[in-house]
């Protein structure tokens, strides 16, 4: 064989090969080249700079059919190696890679000449990771490089050998499976110095010069001059810029930076506004129209009414338009982004998308044999944070999602682990039933009334605890008492019957803090979804282990959360939050319900519980509820500035919009919100950091400790104290 | 006189959770029952326009959650009420010993200007319950509200539509009269200070 590789000096070193690297030249599929992405040494080459990384597309290698062999003979061996040893490489000479050649999309680039590595780690179920090589120059723009894992031995051999050993089970930690672009990354690195760029994680700075980082700082904070030369991840600026100007610019950028910078980036979208504005601006006929309405004349302009239904018109309006571009939009409003601040460096990839759900195939292929995980913990939150659980998923995906189930078990421990919870349940109901009605005090009596009214009317729509006796119709409140003292309507629905009985078993499990109302709306759906007793009871008791703080006697934790969103609304949509100033709404009361019940009474059925599996995850932060929050007050701003004039006319309107929210929508919403907050947040930082070294002694700008911790995933508990001798659970 | 401009009322109803508040005041502005009310959280009103005495009103009527707890963040609908709405059930006797607590948590909260005449009606609610389940009679009602400062008294149905109409338009006739006297006062810097509680005969009991 050794005859067929001629020798010349031509000849490169081949030290390092991803197989299974493609090009996506077109969105569509069947067009995707395969082809090898590989490190080579130029014969005669010194340096590691020298070094030449270079995609070559599987065709072309074909053409010489040792070349291929030998291309695949470096990727497998690699692998196949312990990863400590996976870096000793195989060397073997092959042709030298084609340079740039359009035509193919093959290209070669010494290292020298690279100036980041834009990185997308895959995600479960959806994308190929991908790495976007950066040139050093503007004309080169090399396509991005897909990895298809699934495809390659070699990378699937490593994620094997991880799995063996645990590896998977780091959920907390944030790592996620390992990829092919890992494995370049790592041979890369042997050979240059990569930094990564603080101010936007996915980039790797790639032996940066001294400014690289400083530049490429500056521009994702300073500039609105040059943002395609941003998203392209290229340094701007270089040319004409003499150092001092450009610190000097950079504090001016910051100098205004709470109310300034902020602002603007906070605004929804300058594009949005400009749409429903256009479409409001040229529609003053149907306005005149709709004041001529007989049922707005009537009310009149001075009551609220009428201002509540125009709002909603103009929403309606806006919506309308917005609906049949939503992708683009979302698209210009980042692409704005980008162009005011310098800020957020988007494209297509980096938009939040919803995707499918979790079908039960794919949720069974998370496992193996024994039923043990063998993906990691944050790779399927983040599956279900971006996609839900399909309804066959839910019952067993939800015990794990708020910790009935351990996420390390095997199927026989969750087996063992039910029978148990079985017993525990059964135990801690006994306690009550058994006893004497004499042995009963005045706050289980008042406890109980209180559970019976609720459970009358909890979800009763829903045919699951819908009427069905010969009673329907018949009294709301039936005086009717069976031998416990329980109303007999109730007794009439089997269903009813366990909702209460695992309500008053949960008002004795956690004394402190027992039955207060909002929690019937909480078990309903996990009892629905679970369809049994012990364990919806042991899922309400763990989601309720978040939740207590809504709870509480003096109301500190709701009044927490509201005083949170408040800090939050200041900080991201600062002039709404100048207009609910105006109208003595910042309490934000009117979400209150949406927290205290987690948009139970706000969605449809089925999206209370795509909205709670979402939440449960935990995936960006533990308190996602105040983005999603943040998300309705962000979408609906425009109009509540321009037509809502008062706290009823707000708080009317809020709760009117009850089953008109689109969930999809407002989830990617949330998300956009919260990574934009995120880096906010960073952004501010890095400026403290530098005015604490600066000399000219200016205050940094205080980010408040709960919006700091509304980066935190931990979720918050707070429990109810000691309930104090004769105090009712009212 | 020019026709004086719409006046706007504010009422704030309260009781014990599952007394019928929701169910009330849906049934006094949209003519509806439904045996599926939910729990009410948070806080929610309807508009009712009336005209009074040849004025037009927009009553703004204002349901809040039964739960003492969560009163504590409803500062800001209680502020601004011109008459409190105290509902109990006549079924259930805690819920009128409740009466008490939750006119001075009224009181306390919404801090109107003169709490000693501020205009409160006290509603006994689901009358349609068969009378041997009854809890609270008419009588011991009338006497509690005689004695708390002559609340108007009434008895109602929401559910069969009993009774409902009446208290509300005492209601409204109250919460204007005490519009009326606070613009009265305003108008001539607190040196008298006029109630009307002219009212009462209009008692359904």
């Amino acid at each position: 064989m050794n005859s067929l590789w001629p020798v010349s000096v031509s000849h490169t070193q081949l030290t390092s090969i991803n197989h299974q690297v493609y090009v996506h030249p077109t969105p569509s599929s069947k067009d995707n080249i395969p082809g090898f992405l590989a490190l080579a040494k130029p014969r005669g080459a010194t340096t590691d700079k020298e070094i030449l990384v270079a995609w070559i597309p599987e065709s072309k290698l074909q053409e010489s059919a040792a070349d291929f062999e030998s291309y695949v003979k470096v990727d497998i061996k690699e692998s196949g190696t312990p990863a400590s040893s996976s870096l000793n490489l195989a060397e073997t000479l092959v042709s030298p890679p084609p340079s740039s050649s359009f035509s193919s999309y093959a290209f070669s680039i010494p290292i020298s000449d690279i100036f980041s590595l834009q990185v997308k780690q895959p995600s479960l179920g959806w994308w190929w990771g991908s790495i976007t090589i950066h040139t050093r120059s503007k004309e080169d723009q090399l396509p991005p490089l897909y990895f298809h894992d699934a495809e390659s031995q070699s990378t699937i051999m490593e994620q094997k050998r991880r799995n063996k050993k645990f590896e998977t089970f780091d959920s907390e930690s944030g790592s996620s499976m390992f990829w092919g672009g890992d494995h370049f990354i790592q041979v890369l690195s042997k050979y240059a110095n990569l930094e990564r760029a603080e101010s936007d994680h996915s980039f790797l700075l790639v032996n940066p010069r001294e400014g690289d980082a400083e530049r490429f700082g500056t521009n994702l904070t300073g500039g609105s001059e040059e943002p395609s030369q941003l998203v392209a991840g290229i340094p701007g600026r270089g040319a004409g810029g003499d150092p001092v100007d450009r610190g000097a610019q950079v504090q001016k950028a910051f100098s205004d930076i709470r109310w300034g910078l902020l602002s603007n980036l906070a605004k929804v979208t300058q594009l949005t506004r400009k749409v429903s504005q256009g479409v409001w601006d040229s529609s003053p006929q149907p306005v005149k129209q709709l004041l001529m309405k007989p049922e707005v004349k009537k009310i009149g302009d001075d009551f609220d009414s009428a201002r509540i239904y125009l709002a909603k018109w103009a929403l309606s309006v806006a919506e309308e338009s917005q609906r049949a571009k939503l992708k683009v939009l979302f698209d210009d409003e980042l692409r704005e982004l980008v162009s005011d601040e310098g800020f957020e460096l988007i494209d297509a990839e980096n938009n939040p998308q919803r995707r499918n759900e979790v079908s039960l195939a794919e949720w069974n292929a998370f496992f193996d044999y024994n039923g043990r995980l063998i993906v990691t913990v944050n790779e399927v939150k983040e599956r279900i944070f971006h996609g839900g659980l399909a309804p066959a998923v839910r019952p067993e995906g939800w015990l794990f999602l708020l910790g009935v189930y351990p996420w390390d078990s095997t199927a026989a421990e969750r087996k063992e682990l039910v029978s148990k919870l079985r017993v525990d349940y059964n135990r801690l109901k006994k306690e009550w039933w058994v006893q004497e009605d004499k042995e009963r005090d005045d706050f289980w009596r008042d406890q109980l009334s209180r559970i019976e009214k609720d459970v009358h009317r909890t979800d009763r729509n829903i045919t699951f605890f819908a009427e069905c006796d010969a009673k329907k119709d018949g009294d709301d409140d039936n005086y009717d008492k069976d031998e416990f003292g329980f109303s007999s309507q109730i007794n009439s629905n089997i269903h009813l019957i366990q909702l209460r009985d695992m309500l008053i078993t949960y008002n004795q499990h956690n004394k402190n803090l027992g039955y207060v109302q909002g929690m019937s709306d909480l078990l309903s759906p996990l009892y629905v979804v679970l369809q049994d007793d012990t364990l919806a009871f042991w899922a309400f008791s763990a989601f309720m282990e978040r939740m207590e703080r809504n709870y509480l006697r003096d109301q500190s934790g709701m009044r927490n959360q509201l005083l949170c969103l408040d800090h939050l609304v200041q900080f991201m949509l600062p002039s709404l939050y100048k207009h609910l100033e105006k109208t003595e709404s910042t309490n934000l009361f009117f979400f209150f319900r949406m927290l205290l019940v987690w948009f139970k009474r706000e969605l449809l059925w089925d999206d209370v519980l795509r909205l709670w599996e979402v939440l449960w995850t935990d995936y960006l932060s533990s308190q996602f509820v105040l983005f999603v929050c943040l998300a309705i007050l962000d979408k609906h701003k425009d109009v509540m500035i321009d037509h809502l004039a008062g706290f009823d006319e707000i708080l009317k309107y809020m709760n009117e919009l009850s089953m008109t929210i689109d969930l999809d929508e407002l989830l990617v919403r949330a998300e956009l919100l919260f990574y934009r907050f995120r880096r906010t947040v960073e952004l501010i930082d890095r400026k403290n950091e530098d005015r604490r070294n600066s000399a000219d002694g200016s205050e940094p700008v205080s980010i408040t400790e709960d919006l700091r911790e509304l980066l935190s995933r931990k979720v918050i508990v707070v429990r109810e104290g000691e309930r104090p001798e004769g105090v009712m659970g009212g | 006189m020019p026709p004086k401009k719409r006046t706007m009322l504010k009422v704030v109803i309260l009781g014990d959770s599952g007394v019928g508040k929701s169910s009330l005041m849906q049934q006094y502005v949209n003519n509806k029952f439904s045996t599926q009310y939910k729990a009410t959280i948070g806080a929610d009103f309807l508009n009712k326009e009336l005209t009074l005495e040849g004025r037009k009103v927009n009553m703004q009527i204002w349901d809040t959650a039964g739960q003492e707890r969560f009163q504590s963040l409803g500062l800001a609908f209680y502020r601004g009420a011109d008459c409190c709405v105290l509902v109990y059930d006549v079924n259930n006797s805690k819920s009128f010993d409740a009466l008490t607590l939750w006119r001075d948590e009224f009181l306390l909260l919404a801090n109107p200007r003169d709490p000693e005449n501020f205009p409160f009606v006290v509603i006994g609610n689901k009358v349609d319950v068969e009378e041997s389940k009854r809890a609270v009679s008419a009588k011991r009602a009338q006497a509690f509200c005689k004695a708390t400062g002559n609340i108007p008294y009434f008895e109602t149905s929401a559910k069969e539509d009993t009774g409902v109409d009446q208290a509300f338009e005492t209601v409204a006739r109250n919460a204007m009269a005490q519009v009326d006297s606070e613009d009265y006062t305003d108008d001539f810097a607190d040196t008298i200070n006029i109630h009307l509680d002219n009212e009462q005969s209009n008692c359904a009991c």
